[in-house]
């Protein structure tokens, strides 16, 4: 499917042309399931929260200024339905304590990976971060969003933001050389 | 050592991750809901903010006010057969008198919250249709 700038898909749904707003679903509801799904850890709760964070952007959509990028303010809905639903169930967010930092990870060359496993040996990785973590390295490394829209989207100020993308980098490495190590010890 | 922000090496490879995809009908869930809140919306847009329940209020308080304008000079049942000539018009004064006589007897807060209640419903009513005016 060829997509266009999601404003083009914004202004045909403001304007009536309600089915337009399909596009931004597909375009989005990976992104937003696999978060839900890292803060509910069961598909189909995950499911309804992803499909409640696109009724609540359609809803609101009418107050979309187009200041910021469409994804960061959809991913603020989404971020605060996460909290809202972890609230209301008193879900508790992984402790970011539990990984031990190993500084000499960080150190770890990715091509050591075997290029086959790669993918999923990172995926893996990153499922064992902590949630609050998962979700700023999948919004920064995977979707791209600056330090300034992560900011926007789950309110933490800048430094925030910062200091906890460097703690969920240097844990990513750790978990991947402890992965590693395993694997070796495995193969020996 | 590589900051967070410079490291491309472990950006190219979390950006070759499979993302989870949800069901296959997802989007067809998701539209099926959308398209339910527009119907809801364009419901409640096409409801006047006055219904025909408030017309027919004002209706009957009109008419009440137009009795009463014309039986408060009345003091004889003759006088008011003039008017009405086919209703039992000494009955009508009767209790005419009597339901605007206990009416006269409750405190006006009752009047005051009445009437405090009516506008608070009209202003919901007004209220609601702005805020779907927006979509």
């Amino acid at each position: 499917m060829e997509y266009k700038d999601d404003n083009y898909y914004i202004e045909k749904v403001i304007q009536g042309q309600t089915n337009y707003f399909s596009y931004i679903v597909e375009k989005y509801k990976d992104i937003v399931f696999s978060i839900a799904l890292k803060v509910l850890k069961n598909r189909e709760d995950a499911e309804e929260l992803a499909q409640e964070s696109f009724i609540k952007a359609f809803k609101a959509l009418h107050s979309f200024k187009g200041t910021a990028k469409f994804s960061t303010w959809l991913y603020r809905i989404t971020y605060n339905t996460c909290i809202s639903e972890v609230r209301k169930n008193k879900i508790r967010f992984a402790s970011t304590d539990e990984i031990q930092i190993k500084d000499e990870a960080e150190e770890m060359n990715l091509d050591g990976i075997p290029a086959e496993n790669r993918e999923k040996v990172i995926k893996a990785a990153m499922e064992r971060l902590p949630e609050d973590e998962y979700m700023l390295v999948l919004l920064f490394y995977f979707e791209e969003q600056s330090v300034d829209e992560i900011r926007k989207v789950t309110g933490l100020t800048e430094s925030n933001v910062k200091v906890k993308l460097y703690r969920a980098r240097k844990k990513l490495y750790t978990i991947l050389h402890e992965m590693m190590k395993d694997d070796l010890h495995t193969i020996m | 050592m590589k900051k967070f922000e410079n490291d491309m090496e472990l950006r190219e490879v979390i950006k070759s991750i499979q993302l989870e995809k949800p069901s296959s009908d997802f989007t067809t869930n998701v539209m099926n809901k959308v398209f339910q809140e527009r119907s809801v919306v364009v419901q409640l847009k096409e409801e006047p903010v006055l219904g025909k329940g408030f017309w027919v209020i004002i209706a009957l308080f009109v008419a009440l006010m137009v009795i009463m304008v014309i039986f408060s000079g009345s003091t004889s049942s003759a006088e008011a057969n003039a008017l009405i000539p086919d209703i039992n018009s000494e009955g009508l004064l009767i209790g005419y008198r009597s339901f605007f006589d206990r009416l006269g007897a409750l405190p006006s807060s009752i009047a005051g919250i009445s009437l405090g209640f009516s506008l608070l419903i009209l202003l919901e009513r007004y209220l609601t249709s702005k805020k779907t005016d927006l979509v």
